[in-house]
């Protein structure tokens, strides 16, 4: 392709100049995220349920958005770490820098058993792609006790929580039927 | 020539400020939660009866896309409520919604402001706002801009570095009455001015803080401000006005467009007992004083301004809260407050506000 917007001509108007520049930003771990991290050592999920429209937030963040009520440790709940594939996505790795993925890999939405939980972004281990799917019933797997690590894990690390909880692995169950779920498919 | 159609008294009827910090743990949504839940308590509006709601806040300073949106967590924005951003302090958030208020078919709104300064720096961030071409490159900062802006004044005689110093420990010393400051306390002026400069001719003591927080200001109709509120206070004028983007093409040592703002907003059509500046930088003072035409009688800063806490993007609104709780608590009938954008005083918002 012709390049026409660079001239080695000291005497053209320049038309085009590049800046190249980096933001970095530490972040503080909040409270919640800091218990839910030191639960995640210890090979267990813990959320906050809003006690008026209860609705189980995890990772807990401090709060319902939909009633405004501040949530704190008097809020917070042990979960379940077994559930229910509600949906998934076929992800086709593009090699982009820092893509470590080099076949389709399959990401789950799953909502965890009573008192429920909702997390997105899943592994599903050592299962075919085309077996995955919803209403799939599955159970979580730990990073074994020494290995875990959560720094990757802040305030704006979702349910992205490789370094502790692996994925998730199919347990042979029937399947929950939709109608169970449709609700709650993200 | 149509008729003006005169503007509609509206008045600040709640507000409420975070504690300023240095480095706050909570997000900036759960510090919201508490400043929000504050001024609609205190404006007696139940929280689904808000007509509007319009915030200020910048993503570049958590670096956070979209956290704009995630700060509506803290509002209640379920079922969908009207809402409106600006990606400025959230005085100019008080602006639109006084703007939508005049339309008369709503009667409150909630306005807030906030900011998380502290994961990134300041000194990185800012000269993104500038001029991508002649001046984003040269890293221009708001520190390095203040010096020599301050520079400028003291070549024209202006102010004085003692001045400065003057300012930076009344400020901190009347901010030891405010819950909310951050940098609070008893300086000698004589110590301060044996300190080195940070960038000259600007010391620490001339700079503000570093801040997290939020402001919430709760906005009402003359008749609903009349139900719910034994002394509103009201916004007699509001304005805001901007000068060239390009520092070399303004003169640093005044600010023309804080002088139009206060003009249209009719500071000098009766006596105004306090000022809440947002003089960012110590020497900014003496420029606001004069260019509002304030004399050494009207109060600057009795809640330290922003050298004792400087959220910036709730800081402008602070200054307005500020202003309005002098009338509301403080006794007082006539306040300015007064909010700043861009580097070296390049916008300028001015809001009057009266007692009855």
């Amino acid at each position: 392709m012709t390049d026409t917007t660079t001239s080695t001509d000291p005497n053209e108007p320049v038309t085009m100049m590049e800046y190249f520049m980096s933001l970095a930003y530490s972040d503080i771990v909040s409270a919640p995220v800091m218990r839910f991290r030191d639960a995640l050592m210890d090979g267990r999920l813990i959320a906050q349920q809003c006690p008026k429209c209860k609705l189980v937030y995890v990772p807990p963040k401090g709060y319902c958005p939909i009633d405004t009520i501040e949530l704190d440790e008097r809020n917070e709940i042990q979960l379940a770490d077994a559930g229910t594939v509600t949906n998934y996505t076929v992800v086709t790795p593009v090699q982009y820098y820092g893509q470590k993925e080099t076949e389709p890999f399959v990401r789950a939405s799953i909502l965890l058993d009573p008192p429920g939980g909702m997390l997105i972004l899943q592994d599903i281990l050592d299962t075919p792609i085309d077996e995955v799917r919803p209403g799939m019933r599955v159970k979580a797997v730990w990073a074994k006790k020494g290995k875990r690590n959560v720094d990757e894990i802040g305030n704006r690390s979702g349910s992205a929580l490789e370094g502790s909880l692996l994925g998730f692995k199919p347990t042979g169950e029937p399947d929950t039927p939709a109608e169970s779920f449709s609700d709650k498919v993200w | 020539m149509a008729a003006v159609k005169p503007l509609k008294d509206i008045a600040i009827i709640g507000y409420a400020q975070a504690r300023n910090e240095r480095q706050a743990q909570a997000t900036e949504v759960q510090f919201l939660f508490p400043v929000i839940n504050e001024a609609l308590e205190m404006s007696k509006i139940p929280r689904r009866e808000l007509g509007f709601t319009c915030a200020g806040s910048c993503d570049y300073l958590s670096g956070q896309t979209f956290a704009f949106v995630m700060n509506l967590e803290a509002v209640g924005a379920w079922p969908p409520i009207s809402e409106s951003h600006v990606e400025m302090d959230g005085a100019w958030a008080l602006y639109e919604a006084w703007v939508r208020l005049q339309h008369e078919d709503i009667e409150t709104a909630l306005v807030f402001g906030s900011g998380k300064s502290s994961p990134g720096k300041p000194a990185e961030i800012y000269p993104l706002q500038m001029d991508p071409y002649t001046l984003t490159p040269l890293g221009i900062d708001p520190v390095s801009m203040a010096a020599i802006q301050a520079r400028a004044l003291l070549d024209a005689g202006k102010v004085t570095e003692r001045q400065m110093a003057e300012i930076a420990a009344r400020s901190r010393r009347d901010a030891m009455k405010n819950p909310h400051a951050q940098v609070t306390g008893e300086f000698d002026v004589d110590e301060l001015l044996a300190q080195p400069y940070v960038n000259a001719p600007l010391r620490t003591h001339d700079l503000p803080p570093i801040s997290d927080g939020a402001t919430a200001v709760i906005l009402a109709t003359a008749e609903k401000a009349r139900q719910v509120c034994e002394r509103p206070a009201w916004i007699r004028g509001l304005d805001h006005r901007i000068e060239a983007h390009q520092p070399g093409m303004r003169d640093l040592t005044v600010s023309t467009s804080t002088k139009l703002a206060g003009q249209a907003a009719g500071v000098g059509d009766a006596p105004i007992e306090v000022a809440e500046l947002s003089a960012t930088f110590s020497h900014q003072e003496p420029v606001l004083k004069e260019a509002l035409g304030l004399g050494d009688d009207v109060a600057i800063n009795p809640s330290g301004g922003p050298l004792a806490g400087n959220p910036v993007m709730a800081v402008g609104l602070a200054r307005i809260a500020e202003a309005a709780k002098q009338i509301v608590e403080g006794g007082h009938t006539r306040t300015v407050g007064h909010a700043t954008s861009g580097m070296c005083l390049q916008q300028n918002l001015v809001c009057v506000l009266e007692g009855d």
